[in-house]
């Protein structure tokens, strides 16, 4: 089966002409000018209308993802000096740890672009007489809409998925950094100024900002002491030399200090509270980006810049990385339980979710860390998916609150329904769709780590997991108990429109896809996964 | 004693010496032209600039020099990283002029002592890093910084006696300082000689090591007032509010350079630093940074705030001097490059909105919604505070922090690290704070006052200021 999808990969390369570098212009270049444009374009006293806004940048996207497509393919290297004061290469590279990702990108941007941008309207004061008296609410436009910022709003889409496939394409540490960073200010455009006006924006935008900022500090931090210890910034060359040189003492601070800083990203308990907030507050498409892409940023992080380049501290720091990321399969299970608000609910699950991306990578295995770039991919499918559902629920309803009593989603909105099904469905990691294979492989890995970590640890990590996995379970069909089945019709919402149908129809097939056939992502990313453990 | 004066070299702290001179000179031929001045100035700072700059072409180690003793010691040269600090002070002068030039113009008698305190002041900032032995030093520092209390105090004759008088006030602060500073700084510069037993810089040999640390802690504390570092930052807040603006931006970046110029020569001089003196730069960026960034952080007016913000990015400037790194010094130069850069777009457009609005509002509330109402002003600031709290899209802050990191980790002074990590997101809060009020929803429509017309020469400025940001951002080779 590898053989045959090897065989097939090289006869479709074959097929693609190999534009070598150019490749890597049209997954980049298309998304600055267009970003920038649309800068431009909003500032002028006439702005242009939605339609051409959203078609520039579904455009750029797409181009993006083709150019992407070919970069998977042709995997071309950029090689340019950048900052030469620092040793800094401008290097653009592709390889079995980051094609996933990128295609991931690539897909993911090019539905949030698509999505609406829904503008919730002004909260509503019910006079005190009123209060008891159940209202309908008028049916909300989920359709297209000249808003104000139209244009800047979706630069910063743009600007994130060049910041993320800047960061997944960097061959040097501090490119790495400064895709990373990329990221951070259209993000916080986009959660403080079109963010769900109901809530404290301004808070959760300030706050993701804080921890983003501390965590890629901190990483700078271990980054540059890497680089003073083997004098280059040359990713590949920290990949070779695995830790050669840098004692076991400043492996073990330099793995703290990264793991430290990715941690906060990714998010692993305890350091996840900002992450439902922001959830939260977040318009759709950022939910989307967030989830799908930001959080990546981290796991893939942590494969890159820790496990092979200080293998001797990660290996230190591992039990205790896969205890937390245990912690969290269980804490954000129950959470989900209880928590009363949908769209923090799935912000919940993506923290249990990466709680196992994060046991497999501590797992030190093959099996492990395959199942845990299996897990980032699957992650951010899923992830995609019910926050383009359940983002869209939450316009129509006004809010995403469950304690309000709402039109069964079986009844009153089927296709969205539907989608919500799959997509909690492949949550709980049922077999033969995307969530699985990660989870089972994190479990089995746990099962079995690496000789040099610790059994009986490992194999409770394992236990707590597939409990974490049943609690999955229990929260879905709460989920889909409060949300999808009932009789209830009223109030009426509209079901997906065009650009939703097309955006689940992308993802919901990936889902499956991926779940039938995970040999299509484990061929890719087994070569380098075996450099990586390196034995 | 025979001295090779090679007079030429010097051109860089020469011209605007003449050209204060001339100035001066113009002012008793010429009754009532305030043009002819400020263009003689201006002369005066781009002959300097274009004299050092290429000193900033030079190769490693080789360096333009004069008043070379039979020794072969030379009181004064400039390296690359030196002339690149003269070619900022030049240039920084400069942009402050073109900021200052309409209410200068306009002003009267006092144009010419004014442009002419701004010259030798400017003058002195640019022989500091160049000073090859303490007397050079000592001089130049202070003809550096006693100008600069002048020009605090005299503002406006036009303007309220109640703000006047507050000028009055920020000059003393100021000036008490400098006096402060200057004694510290003597009495460092006084052991320093008992302990080498010479007042050249080049490599001291110590016959007295305690000595030479005490003189170095005495040297070290003098020039801590002049970048305002924290704990010796007290004036910096009161003398930027209540100076015109001009010069605030003048303080914030020109002399910054005279001081951190001065520290560069110290840190030279001393070649390897013992432990006390690090750490003591240490704790002093340390806690500038943090004292800086955090009361920053409360501010609602945009001078306040940036001077704060100056008080933070001098504990930046410091924080690879605390370290044993041959590239600290480039590293800190580099830094102060970009600071420098970052400051004076930020009061470039500070200016522009201040004299646009009625009374010169520099508070932040003036600023909402900066960016629907004036783009063209919004998103250069935009860009100068990213630059400053060092977040792409502005790469060359982000360069310039990694820069400034970089010789603390490789020394491995992690407790730094982690301090300079902290400050780094609490420098974030501190201008995106700002940001988010530029990109607020507009003020209430009312008090929008009918827009004044902005200059050419400031858009001017602004285009250079970002465009230079921007460039600097794409290829980042000028970090040293």
């Amino acid at each position: 089966m590898t053989d045959r999808l090897t065989d097939l990969a090289r006869a479709t390369a074959a097929l693609v002409p190999d534009l070598g570098t150019a490749w890597l212009a049209l997954a980049l270049a298309p998304l600055l000018l267009v970003a920038v444009t649309l800068l431009v374009a909003g500032r002028w006293p006439t702005a242009p209308g939605h339609t051409t806004i959203r078609a520039l940048a579904v455009t750029a996207t797409s181009a993006s993802a083709l150019g992407v497509a070919g970069v998977a393919l042709h995997r071309p290297v950029l090689e340019l000096p950048w900052i030469p004061g620092l040793g800094v290469w401008l290097r653009l590279q592709a390889d079995g740890l980051s094609i996933p990702l990128l295609l991931l990108t690539a897909v993911v941007s090019v539905v949030a672009t698509l999505l609406h941008l829904h503008v919730p309207p002004p909260a509503r004061h019910t006079p005190v007489s009123d209060e008891d008296v159940a209202v309908t609410s008028p049916i909300p436009d989920v359709r297209s809409l000249d808003v104000p910022g139209l244009a800047t709003y979706h630069a910063c889409l743009l600007l994130v998925t060049l910041g993320a496939l800047v960061a997944f394409l960097a061959g040097d540490a501090i490119l790495f950094f400064v895709g990373f960073e990329l990221v951070l200010v259209p993000m916080w455009v986009l959660v403080a100024r079109y963010g769900d006006p109901g809530s404290d924006r301004d808070g959760a935008a300030i706050r993701f900002l804080m921890v983003t900022v501390i965590g890629s500090t901190l990483m700078l931090l271990g980054l540059l002491g890497v680089a003073t210890a083997t004098g280059t910034t040359d990713l590949s060359r920290w990949a070779e030399l695995r830790g050669q040189g840098i004692p076991p003492a400043a492996q073990a601070v330099l793995a703290a200090v990264l793991l430290l800083g990715l941690a906060l990203k990714i998010p692993v308990f305890p350091l996840h509270t900002w992450l439902p907030w922001v959830h939260a507050t977040a318009p759709t498409a950022g939910s989307v980006l967030l989830a799908a892409v930001l959080l990546k940023l981290g796991t893939y992080g942590i494969v890159r810049l820790v496990i092979p380049v200080v293998p001797e501290g990660f290996s230190l720091w591992a039990p205790l990385l896969g205890g937390l990321g245990v912690t969290g399969v269980i804490w954000a299970a129950l959470a989900c339980l209880v928590e009363p608000d949908l769209k923090r609910l799935i912000a919940w699950s993506s923290i249990a979710h990466l709680g196992f991306v994060v046991l497999g990578l501590a797992s030190g295995t093959q099996t492990g860390l395959q199942a845990a770039l299996f897990g980032n991919v699957a992650h951010g499918l899923i992830s995609a998916l019910l926050f383009v559902v359940v983002g869209g629920l939450k316009h129509r309803w006004g809010s995403a609150h469950l304690s309000v009593a709402r039109a069964a989603l079986r009844e009153g909105a089927p296709r969205l329904g539907a989608w919500l099904v799959l997509g909690i469905a492949a949550s709980m990691g049922l077999p033969g769709l995307a969530g699985f294979w990660g989870e089972i492989g994190a479990v089995y890995a746990a099962w079995t780590p690496a000789a040099d970590r610790p059994d009986g640890w490992f194999r409770l990590y394992a236990v707590a997991a597939a409990v974490g996995g049943a609690l999955a379970v229990a929260y879905g069909v709460r989920v889909l108990h409060e949300v999808w089945s009932g009789d209830r019709v009223e109030p009426r919402i509209p079901d997906a429109v065009r650009t939703e149908r097309v955006a689940l129809r992308i993802l919901g097939v990936l889902v499956v896809a991926v779940g039938v056939l995970p040999v299509l992502l484990l061929t890719v990313t087994e070569a380098s996964v075996v450099a990586v453990i390196g034995r | 004693m025979s001295l090779e004066v090679h007079l030429l070299s010097t051109l860089p702290v020469l011209a605007p010496v003449v050209a204060a001179v001339l100035v001066l000179v113009l002012d008793a031929l010429v009754l009532g032209r305030r043009t002819v001045h400020l263009a003689t100035a201006a002369v005066g700072l781009l002959v300097g600039a274009g004299a050092a700059l290429p000193g900033v072409l030079l190769g490693a180690g080789d360096s333009v020099q004069a008043f070379c003793l039979a020794s072969g010691e030379c009181l004064y040269a400039a390296d690359r990283l030196v002339s690149a600090l003269q070619v900022a002070a030049l240039l920084g002068a400069l942009v402050v002029l073109v900021l200052a030039w309409p209410e200068w113009s306009a002003e009267g008698d006092r144009t010419p002592v004014v442009v002419a305190l701004l010259l030798g002041a400017t003058a002195g900032a640019a022989s500091v890093p160049a000073a090859g032995d303490l007397g050079t030093l000592l001089v130049s520092i202070e003809l550096a910084t006693l100008p600069t209390v002048v020009l605090v105090a005299l503002t406006d004759p036009r303007w309220a006696g109640e703000r006047r008088a507050r000028s009055v006030e920020g000059a003393v602060a100021l000036l008490t300082t400098s006096l402060v500073s200057f004694g510290l700084l003597a009495m460092g510069a006084a052991l320093w000689v008992a302990a080498t037993g010479t007042a050249l810089l080049g490599a001291p040999t110590a016959r007295e090591p305690v000595l030479l640390l005490l003189a170095s802690v005495f040297v070290l504390a003098g020039l801590a007032f002049k970048v305002s570092a924290v704990p010796f930052h007290a004036w910096t807040p009161i003398t930027y509010v209540t100076a015109p603006l001009p010069i605030t931006a003048y303080l914030a970046t020109v002399s910054k350079v005279a001081a951190l110029g001065a520290l560069v020569v110290l840190v030279r001089a001393l070649g390897a630093v013992d432990d006390t003196t690090l750490l003591a730069v240490a704790l002093l960026a340390a806690l500038s940074m943090t004292v800086g960034n955090i009361v920053a952080l409360v501010q609602t007016d945009a001078v306040r705030l940036l001077a704060w913000s100056t008080v933070a990015q001098a504990g930046w400037v410091l924080l690879p001097l605390a370290s044993l790194s041959s590239r600290a010094v480039h590293a800190a130069g580099s830094y102060l490059l970009v600071y420098i850069a970052g400051t004076l777009l930020a009061f470039v457009v500070v200016v522009a909105v201040a004299r646009a609005t009625r009374g010169g509002d520099t508070s932040l509330e003036a600023q909402r919604g900066l960016v629907r109402s004036r783009p063209l002003l919004a998103l250069p600031l935009g860009l100068a505070l990213l630059t400053l709290a060092g977040l792409p899209p502005a790469v060359v802050g982000l360069v310039a922090k990694v820069v400034a990191l970089r010789p603390v980790v490789g020394d491995g002074t992690w407790w730094l690290a982690v301090v300079a990590a902290v400050n780094v997101a609490i420098g974030i809060a501190v201008y995106v704070r700002w940001l988010a009020v530029l990109l607020g929803p507009t003020g209430s429509g009312a008090e929008v006052a009918p827009q004044r017309h902005t200059p050419v020469a400031v858009w001017g400025l602004v285009a250079t200021l970002s465009a230079l940001l921007v460039v600097g951002s794409i290829v980042p080779v000028g970090v040293l």
